[in-house]
């Protein structure tokens, strides 16, 4: 079984999915699933086509992750995570302003933090995942109010089917008023 | 300026996974114009109602828009409920149409859905940018 966790970067899950690993390797009961950090595969294997100077940000060479994945079970988690097969796909979510904080306090630019907070706020991870793998594959999950072991038990419950597909529940347009 | 220039605004369409707001200000940005009002483009459902809903949204701001003497508009889209092919939002594509059906003339059409980024981010094309 494969299972995404994508959402805007700064709603949490390199946080969420290595608490979620420590679980997986540990808890007997779960099943035994790698989990895959895809912008760490990406870096290491150099599978990007081209840098985005003013975004300081490597530009995906999506078929080449694709094959990298091919054949590879477990929890991929990447904002990207959702452009490749899956079964399941996490979609964690933040209010904008407060992923806003979060990718300030993680010590990125304020051009970054503005820019995924609008696309937070915009839906548009979530309506990529919808539109990749059907609502009935996608399972949102709003982190603005969980702590990291919370998102980490949704995640879990995503993974042990015990959590029902759903999608659009939370609305950040808001932030852009 | 000509007298051209005082008559084009600037439609920014917001399009979202379940909802579509549309500000119209001058060309410099500065002054609103018109602002879609909440309520008329809450959340829907989105299997039936959502173009539904994005359209009357832009026909009562196109209303607005010709009281203040305004005859065409530019459109910014932002989000992928106006890029996507099978949009699961509204979309901005019916909210374009609607302007034009009132009678307001469209200009350019622009796309400038932000980006989602880390790192690393997706090929602009994928997801429809
Ligand atoms: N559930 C949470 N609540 C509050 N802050 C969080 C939570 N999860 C992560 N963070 C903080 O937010 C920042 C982004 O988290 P991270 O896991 O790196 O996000 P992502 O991998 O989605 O970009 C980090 O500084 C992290 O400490
Ligand atoms: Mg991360």
């Amino acid at each position: 079984m494969r299972v995404a966790v994508t959402g805007t970067p700064g709603t949490g899950k390199t946080t969420a999915a290595d608490l979620l690993e420590g679980r997986l390797a540990e808890d007997d009961s779960l099943p035994d699933l790698e989990v895959v950090h895809l912008n760490r595969v990406l870096e290491r294997e150099g599978l990007y086509t081209e840098v985005d100077a003013e975004r300081e940000s490597k530009v995906a060479d999506l078929d080449a992750l694709a094959e990298w994945l091919e054949g590879r079970e477990g929890v991929v988690e990447s904002h990207l995570a959702h452009h490749f097969e899956a079964d399941r796909v996490a979609v964690l979510r933040c209010e904008p302003e407060r992923l806003e904080e979060r990718l300030l306090e993680r010590g990125e630019t304020e051009a970054k933090a503005a820019e995924n907070a609008e696309s937070e706020a915009l839906d548009v991870v979530l309506s990529e995942a919808v539109e990749e793998h059907g609502l009935e594959s996608v399972y949102e999950i709003d982190t603005t109010d969980r702590d990291p072991d919370g998102v980490a038990d949704a995640l879990e419950a995503v993974v042990t089917g015990d959590r029902e597909p759903s999608a659009g529940e939370v609305d950040f347009m808001g932030y852009l008023t | 300026m000509s007298q051209d220039d005082e008559k084009w605004g600037i439609a920014h369409v917001h399009a979202s996974f379940n909802n579509t707001i549309m500000t119209v200000t001058d060309l410099t940005g500065a002054e609103t114009i018109a602002k879609s009002s909440g309520g008329t483009a809450v959340k829907q459902n989105r299997d039936e109602a959502s173009p539904y809903a994005a359209m009357q949204m832009a026909e009562s701001v196109a209303e607005e828009v010709k009281a203040a003497g305004i005859t065409g508009l530019h459109v910014r889209v932002r989000g992928p409920g106006g890029n996507l092919q099978k949009s699961p939002g509204p979309g901005a594509q019916a909210t374009i149409r609607a302007l034009a059906r009132s009678g307001i003339e469209i200009g350019r059409i622009e796309d400038v859905t932000p980006i989602p980024h880390d790192g690393s981010r997706a090929p602009k094309g994928k997801g429809g940018y």
